[in-house]
């Protein structure tokens, strides 16, 4: 090739040899001994049941959005329990490093405390690209991919296969990024990485190619998954989905989308001239031969900051959504609302730069970005008083999916606060790369994942006709609560004391007590990931008393909430039309919620495909002999994956033909269905009254089926 | 999925398609990248004239792949890729924009000065 890479290398087997398996490492190889053996019995487990069909005509070939949001929110939930793993290493890592002396576990390897910096160097830089890329996009990818369709009245998305291809090119960098556990090591030089450290003569092992094409297959899903988010509300609304009656989650995925449309393309870009650096032999980001290290830097920010912003908006969407629900009033300001949406997303596009002032392009560059950041506040002040405003004077109701949109709230303030200050220059050239940068951003993606929670306890009863426990759901929420509060305050503290970030030994005694406080928030949050579990647990054993109707809280708004619950794969039986904002709500108000179709009409529908799988599985292979070098592998899977999609495109998918009888049977059955599940609870809602709304024009004296979420049962 | 929607080989876009437009677009394209390339490796021209030629060349490629490849022009029967196209201009000026700006005030600062720059020594 066009460059000597160090170390041995095979045509057949490229840099891959049974040494690059880490079998003597102290915590791989018994952890990879124990995902073995859990594989191993799940494979037996489905085999046993003989489910293996099932999964794979309902799940892994399936093109219904539903069930890929499902399996996109599992995803994305998996990568949050390995990042806060790698998490929880780092906490453990520096309560036991800090001080000076010796403090190493000599079996291990480790001068300070019980990982060497090697290994310490791959958990931070693992941790930050699987939470942003690999925990919060799926996350938010899966809940959009589920509640926009339903919130514009569209039986799938625009493009179905396409968004299968999403998921499962997604799930391929998962898979890249895990197996980097086991086959040879990770990249060691941040989430984000730096010039000229990841080239080669630098970083010679396959960490940074691992690190590479990982972000490339994630960028690659975001971008297609956008494109088809962005067609879907273009072209799928129902009759009278007019722009100004889009539901605020919708045009915050909009807005979101154009973002990650945009902006991808510069992140694929960056890392494609990196990987020419590492495997041609370029000097795009050298030190010497006219190469220039801070392009990089530009570049990646040039996408990095709209990402930020790709993670957030989504977010407040949610926040959105529930506010209204639990306040029994419609959003305050719907026009600046959805204005502010795309004042945030426009601004996001001229201020990466604030993420390196300390480059030194002097005054005048630094003071427009600085300018320009602060600028953000203000869309987001607005957002931040209409939910204010929506509760003020409403009828609340401080459920579980209430409290982390409240929570959130409060994550949101300190973390906007605190990027106003690391916006003024002055301010940034103290703390930048220090731990309050840190614990800023982790303020930020916390309200976000403050939010997917309340998302999925709050649409959970629509997907799947129950709801989750209420009770279990506090619990978690003030345990993950009170974990956060531990471990983010003192790392602001920190921050001012100077400790920089990514410190493998923080050398500083008077920095230990509070390691010590954050150790303590790790264990609570530990207790919160398993009152998480048993949260599940709970709700699945219990789910024959918690059905719900196509109203699950009582006082919905948006037009998701009229379709039966759980979901139909259709939809909805008959394309609603829609007559007002907060459709439900409105239906609610004038009488017409138990309405149903009169008349049913044939439907098309897609069919599944395998096609999606087998593209993801070898977008997989392709990123893995690319990372080892294997050539002919590499190429192999590219030619057979441009086969695959010649072959699709040459065929197509006719889709199939519902008839009307057999929808009307389908529709019956499905009422029936949940009426069933509705036998044992009280007619007409609870202590809320769960309908007659404090600001409906005309309350009516139709009971919708929800039960009041202070309804649920208690504790077991 | 609506039924009986119009048959998508009659769409505007598609039939703007024809191999002949992809394949001038990829010639272009092609030919641009290969004379930036002998142009850099061979050193034919003094620092700064080189780069403002293979700037040159980008821009015309970029025009040429949108033109040819994306199809997006601004005539009237194809609404969206006029939106498209009327995005892009402002993101193509912040992005390169901005960046140019900001590059320049930082070599000012950091630099040794590109030979044949003007208005520089
Ligand atoms: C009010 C809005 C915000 C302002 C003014 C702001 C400001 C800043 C500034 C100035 C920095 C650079 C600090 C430094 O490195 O010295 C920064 C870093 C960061 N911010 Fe924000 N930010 C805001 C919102 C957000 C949001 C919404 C997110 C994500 C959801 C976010 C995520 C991040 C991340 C990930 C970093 C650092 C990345 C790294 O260095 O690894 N920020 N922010
Ligand atoms: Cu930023």
């Amino acid at each position: 090739m066009l460059v000597n890479v160090p170390g041995p290398w095979s045509p057949l087997l490229g840099r891959l040899a049974l040494s690059e398996i880490p079998y003597t490492n102290p915590i791989l190889a018994p952890l990879f001994v124990v995902i073995v053996l859990a594989g191993i019995a799940l494979v037996a487990a489905i085999t046993y049941y003989g489910k293996w069909g099932y999964l794979w005509k309902e799940w892994f070939t399936t093109v219904d959005h539903k069930k890929l949001g499902v399996m996109y929110i599992i995803l994305g939930l998996v990568m949050l329990f390995r990042g806060f793993i790698d998490g929880l290493m780092m906490r453990t890592q520096q309560m036991l490093a800090v001080g000076p002396g010796d403090n190493g576990m000599k079996a291990m390897g480790a001068i300070h405390g019980y990982l060497t910096p090697f290994h310490f160097g791959q958990i931070y830089s693992a941790h930050g690209l699987i939470m942003i890329l690999l925990a919060a996009t799926p996350l938010l990818v899966g809940i959009m991919n589920i509640i926009v369709p339903l919130q514009i009245g569209a039986r799938d998305m625009a493009y179905p296969y396409l968004n299968a291809l999403g998921l499962w090119i997604t799930a391929a960098a998962v898979f890249l990024i895990m197996i980097s556990l086991f086959v040879g090591d990770f990249s060691h030089n941040g989430w984000f990485g730096y010039a000229p450290i990841f080239e080669l003569a630098y970083s010679p092992g396959v960490g940074v190619d691992y690190w590479i094409w990982t972000l490339e297959l994630v960028a690659l899903g975001t971008t297609l998954g956008s494109i088809n988010f962005l067609a879907t509300v273009v072209k799928m609304r129902a009759p009278g989905m007019t722009w100004s009656r889009l539901p605020i989650f919708t045009w915050s995925a909009v807005s979101a989308n154009i973002i990650a449309l945009t902006s991808f393309p510069c992140l694929q870009v960056a890392l494609a001239l990196v990987g020419a650096d590492r495997y041609l032999g370029t000097h795009f980001f050298t030190a010497g031969f006219g190469g220039n290290l801070m392009l990089y830097t530009n570049l990646f920010w040039l996408w990095g900051h709209p990402e930020v912003y790709f993670v957030i908006l989504p977010a407040f969407g949610m926040i959105s959504e529930i506010i209204p629900a639990f306040s029994e009033k419609p959003i305050f300001g719907y026009t600046a609302m959805v204005l502010a949406t795309f004042a945030i997303a426009g601004v996001s596009w001229i201020v990466w730069l604030h993420h390196f002032f300390t480059m030194g392009m002097g005054p005048y560059v630094s003071t427009e970005f600085s300018i320009a950041t602060m600028l953000v506040g203000i869309p987001t002040g607005v957002k931040v008083f209409n939910w204010a405003a929506t509760m003020y004077k409403g009828r609340l109701t401080f459920s579980a999916a209430m409290l982390w949109a409240i929570g959130a709230l409060f994550l949101l303030l300190i973390g906007g606060l605190t990027g106003m200050m690391l916006s003024i220059p002055a301010v940034n050239y103290m703390v930048h790369n220090s731990v309050f940068v840190v614990a800023h951003f982790h303020m930020m993606l916390l309200c976000i994942v403050y939010a997917v929670f309340g998302a999925v306890i709050f649409w959970f009863p629509k997907v799947f006709g129950f709801k989750l426990n209420e009770a279990w759901g506090k619990i978690m929420f003030w345990l993950f609560s009170a974990g956060t509060f531990l471990v983010f305050f003192p790392m602001f503290m920190l921050g001012f004391m100077g400790e920089t970030r990514r410190l493998d030994w923080p050398f500083d005694p008077h920095w230990a007590v509070w390691f010590d406080v954050q150790e303590i928030g790790i264990v609570v949050y530990v207790l919160s990931v398993l009152a998480f579990l048993w949260m599940i647990y709970v709700s699945i054993r219990d789910r024959a008393h918690h059905r719900v109707g196509a109203d699950a809280w009582g006082t919905s708004r948006s037009l998701e909430w009229l379709t039966d619950s759980p979901v139909p794969f259709y939809n909805y039986a008959m394309v609603p039309h829609i007559n007002a904002r907060d459709e439900a709500a409105w239906r609610r108000e004038h009488g017409f919620s138990q309405s149903r179709p009169d008349h049913f009409a044939a439907i098309h529908m897609p069919n599944n495909t395998g096609v999606a799988v087998y593209i993801g599985a070898l977008t997989f292979v392709i990123g893995f002999g690319l990372t080892w070098r294997i050539w002919w592998l590499t190429v192999a899977a590219l030619i057979l994956t441009v086969l695959i999609m010649i072959y699709r495109s040459g065929k197509g998918d006719p889709g199939y033909v519902i008839s009307a009888e057999e929808m009307e049977k389908l529709d019956r059955e499905s009422r029936q269905n949940m009426s069933d599940g509705q036998q044992h609870l009280p007619k007409g809602g609870g202590y809320t009254g769960g309908t007659v709304t404090a600001y409906s024009a005309a309350a009516s004296d139709q009971r919708p089926q929800g039960t009041p979420p202070g309804n649920s049962r208690p504790l077991s | 999925m609506s039924h009986g929607h119009s048959n998508p080989i009659e769409h505007p876009e598609v039939q703007m398609a024809s191999r002949g437009s992809y394949l001038t677009g990829f010639i272009i394209a092609s030919l641009l990248m290969l004379a930036a390339t002998i142009l850099v490796s061979g050193q034919v021209l003094a620092p700064f004239p080189l780069l403002l030629t293979i700037m040159g060349c980008a821009g015309l490629a970029a025009i040429a792949q949108i033109y040819f490849l994306l199809h997006i022009d601004i005539s009237e029967h194809n609404i969206w890729n006029t939106v498209a196209l009327v995005m892009f201009i402002p993101l193509f000026v912040i992005t390169i924009g901005l960046t140019w700006w900001m590059f320049s005030q930082l070599y000012l600062r950091t630099m040794p000065m590109i030979p044949g720059m003007p208005g520089m020594h």
